[in-house]
């Protein structure tokens, strides 16, 4: 259970978040929705501690984030897979170095049970033969699977999804969100997606939260924010779609 | 200031917390010096985590001190050889030649091929590291790092500060090497003396201190160099514009840092 409660923030000077607020409940896939620049990335980065908010509490599990020793936030991290927007791989390590780089630091694996690891990360995320690449030589698609593969390397608890198709071609995206549907499934994850892309939103999402000028203007179903009464949001989706 | 470190530049424990208050008044000189003060601290207060960072420095060894070997040859031979030249021109004609031997050994170890090596290095070392890091930094790699609980301070500085400490002395005296080969080479091709003449004179006024004040300076030099760089890498803001901007500070600031270094060391030390 991951709950944000009036989270404001703001960069030299520029208020980005001013009171967001939503749940995110067990076993579900939670999709925020907003505009590019509207903070997004900053929220997910926020949930893990790699960002403090100015004010607003992030409770993971029971226990605030933002009052957080550097220790408990170590140990939180082992919970969390993150998915970064560019994948983020370490371009000086193969693929197969990536996914090791965590099972090595903080398991007592030997290195066949790591090679092993990385394998079944890598058949989770569908691919193969691909532990000696360079990621400078893989599609964005794949880099994307790389990436999830090495979020989920240690069982992770919550999946965090930054813009996971964004920059990738229709059937690039929709196999990505194949994917985030099957993760949920095989290894019954709680996850956040962040996202503009409304079409990726409904096929993963259970519930959505809908960002815009730094506040939550609403968290519901699909069919909750589709029948909205509520102009800025009937706005926000026809503009969207439209 | 790069928010993202904020879990670890804002350690309350750090000496450096009220230059990092000043900053956030909107101080950026003070600011930028407590960020410094703070990685640095942060660095020394998780030299245990050796786990973290030891897979590492192999790899920056040889990258900060085998690559480097080239230029320091290059720059050596020709500090030597000029040194010799010049001191042979300045010299009155009356004066034993093998004076020359004496002043290209105590300017090479004291000033010149420390100070010339780290000038250079400065540029090519503290380049390097600040645009991999800055590239590290804007490609979200090292939010990565974080993500998959690792230390990125122990992860990507320790190890190159490290390196940093370790190999600028082993450059800078076999700077000293090739460069005393080089004052041979000028003293007697271009200022005719003879090679005994030349090697009398530097074994009369070898000292091991001024090697040792050399090894001292390399040292420094290297850690301030290091640092510098990482420091400035790891808080890189505004994508591949802002690792372009990164890196030029990077080297005006090192090479400041480095003759500013350079004067301390010779007023305390000698
Ligand atoms: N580390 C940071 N330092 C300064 N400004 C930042 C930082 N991270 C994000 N911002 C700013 O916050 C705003 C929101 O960014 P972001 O969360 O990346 O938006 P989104 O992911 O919704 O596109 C942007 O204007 C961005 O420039
Ligand atoms: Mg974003």
């Amino acid at each position: 259970m991951i709950r944000l409660e009036n989270i404001w923030k703001q960069f030299s000077g520029k208020q980005v978040l001013r009171g967001v607020s939503f749940d995110v409940r067990d076993k579900e896939t939670l999709v925020v929705l907003g505009k590019s620049g509207g903070g997004k990335s900053v929220l997910l980065k926020m949930i893990i501690g790699l960002i403090k908010p100015d004010s607003g509490a992030i409770v993971v599990d029971g226990k605030d984030v933002t009052k957080m020793s550097y220790p408990e936030l170590r140990a939180l991290r082992f919970k969390f897979g993150f998915l970064f927007q560019g994948a983020a791989l370490f371009d000086s390590m193969t693929v197969g170095e990536n996914i090791a780089l965590s099972l090595r630091r903080h398991t007592g694996y030997s290195n066949e049970e790591i090679t092993e690891r990385i394998e079944y990360a890598l058949s989770i995320v569908g691919l193969e033969n691909v532990t000696r690449v360079m990621p400078s030589s893989l599609s964005g698609g794949m880099k994307k699977r790389v990436g999830l593969a090495r979020a989920i390397a240690l069982t992770p608890r919550y999946v965090l999804y930054d813009e996971p198709t964004t920059g990738l071609d229709m059937e690039t995206a929709d196999g990505i969100n194949l994917l985030i549907n099957d993760l949920r499934t095989l290894l019954g994850v709680t996850s956040i997606v962040v996202t503009h892309d409304i079409h990726s939103a409904f096929v993963v999402g259970d519930r959505f939260a809908i960002l815009d000028q730094g506040v939550t203007l609403m968290t519901g179903t699909r069919e909750e924010i589709q029948n909205s009464d509520n102009e800025e949001v009937r706005k926000y989706i026809n503009s969207a779609i439209g | 200031m790069a928010e993202s470190t904020v879990s670890i530049s804002e350690s309350s424990t750090s000496p450096f917390a009220l230059f990092t208050l000043l900053g956030k008044a909107g101080n950026r000189f003070f600011g930028t010096l407590g960020g410094y003060g703070n990685v640095v601290w942060w660095m020394l207060r998780n030299a245990r985590d050796a786990r973290t960072y030891s897979r590492n420095i192999f790899q920056q060894m040889v990258q900060i001190g085998v690559d480097s070997i080239p230029i320091v040859i290059f720059v050596s031979t020709f500090v030597g050889m000029v040194t010799a030249v010049q001191s042979a021109y300045q010299l009155y004609d009356w004066i034993p030649r093998n004076v020359v031997g004496s002043l290209v050994i105590k300017s090479v170890l004291l000033e010149l091929t420390p100070l010339l090596t780290a000038l250079v290095l400065a540029g090519k070392v503290g380049a390097t590291i600040t645009a991999e890091l800055g590239t590290m930094r804007v490609t979200e790699q090292i939010d990565a790092l974080e993500a998959l609980a690792f230390d990125p301070i122990s992860f990507l500085i320790t190890p190159r500060v490290l390196a940093g400490v370790v190999m600028f002395p082993v450059l800078i005296v076999f700077g000293d090497v090739v460069a005393a080969i080089g004052g041979l080479l000028g003293s007697v091709f271009v200022a005719n003396i003879s090679p005994e003449a030349f090697i009398n004179g530097m074994k009369d006024s070898f000292e091991v201190y001024d090697a040792v004040f050399g090894i001292i300076k390399a040292t420094m030099f290297g850690f301030m160099i290091t640092s510098i760089a990482c420091y400035q890498g790891f808080h890189v803001e505004g994508g591949s514009e802002g690792v372009g901007k990164a890196t030029m500070n990077t080297v005006v600031l090192t090479c400041l840092a480095v003759v500013v270094m350079d004067f301390v060391l010779a007023s305390v030390l000698l």
